[in-house]
């Protein structure tokens, strides 16, 4: 079967026997192994994923699981394989276009990014990535590439949003969390601005313009699934030089919020903080 | 490499009353320091370090699943260390249990030992209740349940299995995988030179009693209090107004029932003899 899931075609193969993994990879941890162009990975009671060249995604489900989950990680962690591999830097983030403003969320799971992407999507932005965002770095030319993924929100999140669930799809069949369905005929974009996500447990929010090594080694901690990139040393050079050239180019804010507040109280306080 | 100190205990019961310390032991510290210090000696639930390590959302498995990789995001985190030669503290405030392929979640091959800090449960119940900004009724359910369990939802830390007060005592004493030193609140409250220099002598600590003093007065209750007045501390949860709240022995007095009280004695009667917030007669002794 075919991946429509960036602009080319990715061969995926649901392969009935069981996926091998090679030997020789440069990292290894009991569910996953990687080298430069090769990684294995062993989802308990989901699949077994192998991605190669970035090109071919081999998928192998565990008897009785079910196919969102085998979905979830493909699009997931075997994607975020698949791009390190070749050399577009994932981040872990989510992106939309505001006001022509290409603007990326990254933050850790949890943070808020695919909340306050979807209550910007209300105020009239166009969604471009949820959770992933590839970004092309060749100088000057910065740019978001948008994935065809859906955007995942929790139960909670639908509710203050006023989005029902009844019609939506679970990720997983045992979780509270959906598929949203947007619109999205969004073309690669250039990419403005950068807001890094967080939490504390103050009642205000707070913001800084990062700069310097700091801006650096933050952007540094964005990257989608960097453990790979343990198995990747050639890819990790590639990096340096691009996340130096983003580091350069791109103005980064960190936001933090209260862990609790309102969608829209956080949406309100990064809108003024959006260079128009 | 045995390189993991776990620093255990059922919430509100010292453990980071004794990061504290310990942090200011190891750093040999004149004046008090701040939060910041014990901050990077996170939770063995934190979510950020599963996914930096494992690579997959925690919050995307089911909460099972996340167990089955536990033991091997701290194989993770030990060879990260292995390699600074240091020795890493993790708190943490899971039960000692094992996950469904019946792998512990401590490793005991990189476990060095484990500091397990015990409360009086009566004590627990008033402090987690305002900890948690909750009813004083629900603590008293949560800390008799043995399905109870700390996040693991949607966001924030990784499920930590708890059960009820007295079997999260009993898991860490009965399995035989890791050392375990016990320590009571009450004697780091009330005999703090003897006890902190006990917990400083069973983990290999060069004892220095000079500093040892000067940690005590350092990561003094109301230092941490005046401190998270001035500047906040990061574990407390947005509605809880303090993390470092009474400390107090025998507070619960104030706040708990004779009803309560007795619910709570009479389910963990045995396991709070034993540590002797119960004496001989069947008396609580505070």
């Amino acid at each position: 079967m075919n991946f429509s899931i960036l602009s080319d075609t990715i061969n995926v193969k649901y392969e009935g026997n069981k996926i091998e993994s090679s030997d020789s990879y440069i990292y290894t941890r009991p569910h996953f192994k990687i080298k430069e162009d090769d990684f294995f990975l062993d989802i308990k009671n989901v699949a077994r994923y192998r991605v190669q060249g970035g090109q071919t995604i081999l998928v192998d489900p565990y008897e009785n699981t079910d196919k969102e989950s085998v979905k979830l990680f493909l699009e997931g962690s075997a994607l975020g394989a698949l791009l390190h591999q070749r050399g577009i830097l994932p981040f872990h983030s989510s992106s939309f276009l505001y006001k022509d403003k290409g603007i990326m969320v990254c933050g850790d799971s949890g943070a808020g990014k695919s909340s306050l992407t979807a209550a910007f999507f209300q105020q009239g932005a166009s969604f471009i990535n949820d959770d992933i965002t590839p970004v092309s770095i060749s100088d000057p030319e910065i740019t978001i590439i948008p994935v065809k993924t859906q955007m995942k929100l929790w139960d909670d999140s639908l509710n203050k949003l006023n989005i029902g669930s009844n019609n939506l799809l679970r990720i997983r069949p045992k979780l509270n969390k959906f598929y949203l369905p947007m619109d999205k005929n969004i073309s690669e974009h250039r990419l403005d601005q950068i807001f890094i996500l967080s939490i504390h447990n103050k009642d205000e929010f707070m913001a800084i313009e990062l700069k310097g090594i700091d801006k650096y080694n933050v952007l540094r901690n964005q990257i989608y699934r960097k453990v790979y990139l343990r198995g990747m040393p050639e890819i990790q050079k590639k990096y340096f030089k691009q996340l130096f050239l983003l580091a350069k180019n791109i103005p980064v804010i960190r936001v933090t919020r209260p862990n609790i507040c309102e969608i829209d109280d956080t949406m309100r306080f990064i809108e003024k903080k959006i260079i128009l | 490499m045995k390189n993991i100190v776990w620093l255990a205990s059922y919430p509100k019961s010292g453990n980071t009353w004794f990061r504290m310390f310990l942090a200011n032991y190891q750093k040999k510290s004149k004046n008090p320091l701040s939060f910041e210090e014990i901050e990077s000696a996170t939770i063995s639930s934190n979510a950020v370090n599963f996914e930096d390590e494992i690579g997959l959302n925690p919050f995307e498995l089911y909460q099972d699943e996340v167990d089955l990789y536990r033991p091997d995001m701290y194989h993770a985190l030990s060879e990260k260390t292995e390699k600074e030669g240091i020795i890493s503290y993790k708190k943490t405030h899971d039960a000692y249990t094992k996950n469904g392929e019946g792998v512990p979640l401590f490793p005991e091959n990189i476990s060095k030992c484990a500091v397990y800090f015990v409360r009086n449960p009566l004590d627990v119940c008033v402090s987690y209740a305002n900890h948690s900004a909750g009813k004083i009724e629900k603590t008293v359910e949560f800390l008799l349940n043995e399905t109870s369990f700390l996040a693991g939802k949607k966001k924030g830390q990784l499920r930590q299995i708890l059960m009820s007060w007295k079997n999260h005592v009993q898991s860490w004493k009965n399995q035989s995988e890791i050392t375990v030193h016990f320590v009571r609140y009450e004697d780091m409250l009330k005999k703090p030179l003897e006890t902190f220099g006990e917990i400083v002598r069973f983990l290999g600590l060069e004892y220095d009693e000079g500093l040892i003093k000067k940690a005590i007065i350092n990561s003094d209750f109301k230092t941490l209090q005046h401190m998270e007045q001035e500047k906040g501390f990061k574990e407390k949860m947005q509605k809880c107004e303090h993390f470092f709240w009474k400390g107090k022995i025998g507070n619960y007095r104030e706040y708990l029932s004779e009803e309560q009280i007795q619910q709570i004695v009479t389910y963990n009667y045995d396991t709070m003899k034993e540590f002797g917030y119960i004496n001989n007669e069947g008396k609580l002794t505070v």
